[in-house]
């Protein structure tokens, strides 16, 4: 009776393993045109169909990367992006869809300033929101990176909740950030067939 | 967590729903649990929007709507209910009333309306729905519904909506809202308002509905639609001659104190890239102060963001304005740098953003415009 017990415990404890670990996969991470290193810890969620990454759930932090059809319109603003935008107009309407958007609540712009990545000028952004109105509820802080290539608008986001998550992963994100690549350049593709 | 308290708080509504005598409105008298239960959601709903950076914060024009109010209540069956009238930071086109007198006004439906005798039309419909309870009939209706379904706590929790007991936010039935018109339009002819000044307000928020594709907001719309409110008033106006009533309108006054806010929501439109509704409204404010550099650069903004065919000449136009009414405005010198850098004008563009520097040594695109002047000298055109 003991053995059977021990048995079922000892199954029980390894089905449980197996399905952590298959939780927490990089299983059907699409990297669509872009290439990064994911430091280790990281996981994608199951139920969540982008380049979505956590360390210790999505709703204390995580890492977004997209990479969008430029002319794909907002939920929040009928403004667009466009291939001869400046980054900062391109920050512009990405911080009016923020601000217009009313499931979050206490928006603020931090920091707005230019940078590169992966060789191409884009931007960066540093904000604040919470999810819930009045004075309770968690404050969430984001690092936001854009660029616009091509007929793509790529964008890698870190967002954490602003106390002690934020500033405990924010190095994972900077490796990320730094090991980015876009591996098709959708410009010198378009080039290319029209020769 | 979320779903455990919406859960507590329907079971406490349920448990409350005992008593049927007469239940007055006002919190000094006493009320029934169920009203003093909504007017506590009440209470927590408006902290949490209050503090939620929602608020567009002017004294003077908050003291403006409840003057308003006030010349509309002398005439109300609930002289004593204490109504409170606040405004949010909002373009959209509602506004809506908490059961304890607390009225929340959009700067979007503000920002459309031309005199004084719109607004009280329209906050006499909002104070209408805490006079008659309107939330306390709603919680009432849902109550028997689902009590006659034998519905569970989860389903009513549902039909209550997220927002709990406050049926205020998110609408009422057809019928409230009718008789929200009805008595609401009863108040503003006592208080010696033009009746005929709704219809045309309702008349210019369909267009713009039509013309910008905008969703029906709440304060025109589910309950009934925009349509059938039109005509609600149009058959109050018909029924006794009503619209031969001329009443006041206070267009200038209204217009002098609300100008500052046209000016804020039409920023907040352009920010939702509603181009055709921020310049008509800019150009509304302009007709009541011609020389505000301020709007004209707003103007600006809204053709070059907008970005059709000959726009970027008219922004230049506006931002010209507006450096002319005032050379010190840095953000017009920052806007026509960026509209030359664009153009290949590299010279004109740097400029304008050592103006601009000069001007807001701080400003917050500072780091961009530093870029663009490093590459301006770059390109030799230094």
């Amino acid at each position: 009776m003991k053995k059977i017990l021990t048995l079922l415990i000892s199954l029980l404890l390894i089905t449980s393993c197996a399905s952590v670990a298959q939780k927490r996969s990089l299983k059907d991470l699409s990297n669509n045109d872009f290439s990064v290193e994911i430091p280790e810890g990281w996981w994608k969620p199951k139920h969540i169909d982008k380049f979505f990454i956590t360390k210790d759930g999505h709703s204390l932090q995580y890492v977004l990367i997209q990479q969008r059809p430029i002319d794909r319109p907002y939920r929040n603003t009928k403004k667009k992006l466009n291939k001869g935008m400046l980054p900062q107009e391109a920050a512009g309407v990405i911080i009016d869809d923020l601000a217009s958007d009313r499931r979050i609540y206490n928006f603020k712009v931090i920091e707005n300033a230019p940078v590169v990545i992966d060789g191409r000028e884009g931007f960066k952004l540093l904000f604040t929101f919470k999810l819930e109105k009045g004075k309770k509820g968690v404050i969430f802080k984001t690092l936001y990176y854009g660029f616009i290539s091509g007929d793509s608008f790529f964008n890698l986001r870190y967002n954490a909740a602003m106390r002690y998550y934020f500033e405990k992963d924010i190095a994972a994100f900077e490796y990320i950030l730094s090991s980015f690549k876009v591996v098709k350049d959708n410009a010198a593709l378009k080039f290319a067939r029209d020769l | 967590m979320k779903n455990i308290a919406l859960i507590i708080a329907v079971c406490c509504l349920v448990a409350g729903c005992a008593t049927s005598r007469p239940i007055p409105v006002c919190q000094t008298l006493t009320a029934s649990e169920e009203e003093q239960m909504l007017w506590r959601r009440a209470q927590e709903e408006q902290d949490a929007i209050d503090g939620s950076g929602l608020l567009y914060q002017d004294g003077e024009i908050e003291n403006y709507l409840n003057q308003v109010a006030e010349k509309l209540q002398t005439n109300s069956i609930s002289a004593d209910i204490s109504f409170q009238i606040k405004v949010i930071k909002d373009p959209k086109l509602n506004a809506f009333a908490l059961p304890n007198g607390v009225i929340y006004i959009h700067t979007g439906i503000l920002a459309r309306m031309e005199n004084e005798a719109q607004l009280a039309a329209l906050l006499a419909h909002e104070m209408t729905h805490c006079t008659h309870r309107h939330s306390l009939k709603t919680l009432r209706n849902i109550k028997d519904r689902t009590q006659a379904k034998s519905a569970t706590i989860r389903e009513l929790a549902q039909l209550l909506g997220i927002t709990g007991s406050i049926a205020s936010i998110n609408g009422y039935t057809r019928e409230l809202e009718t008789e929200a018109d009805r008595v609401g339009l009863d108040l503003a002819v006592k208080a010696n308002y033009d009746p005929n000044e709704v219809l045309k307000l309702f008349e210019l928020l369909k267009l713009e509905n039509e013309i910008e594709g905008v969703e029906e907001p709440y304060f025109l719309g589910t309950h009934p639609k925009v349509q059938q409110r039109i005509e609600n008033v149009n058959r109050w106006l018909a029924e006794k001659n009503r619209g031969k009533i001329k009443g006041s309108k206070n267009t200038i006054k209204f217009q002098s104190r609300m100008s500052r806010l046209m000016l804020e929501n039409a920023r907040l439109d352009l920010r939702q890239g509603k181009f055709f509704i921020a310049q008509s409204t800019v150009k509304k404010y302009l007709s009541v102060n011609p020389d505000d550099a301020q709007a004209y650069f707003l103007l600006g903004e809204i053709f070059r963001q907008r970005g059709w065919k000959n726009d970027s000449v008219a922004a230049i136009n506006n931002y010209e304005k507006s450096i002319s009414l005032n050379p010190s405005f840095a953000e017009s010198h920052k806007a026509m740098g960026l509209i030359h850098y664009k153009d290949g004008e590299k010279r004109r563009a740097k400029k304008y953003f050592e103006s601009c520097l000069l001007l807001s040594p701080n400003t917050a695109d500072k780091a961009y415009i530093q870029g663009y002047l490093k590459l301006c000298t770059a390109n030799g055109e230094g």
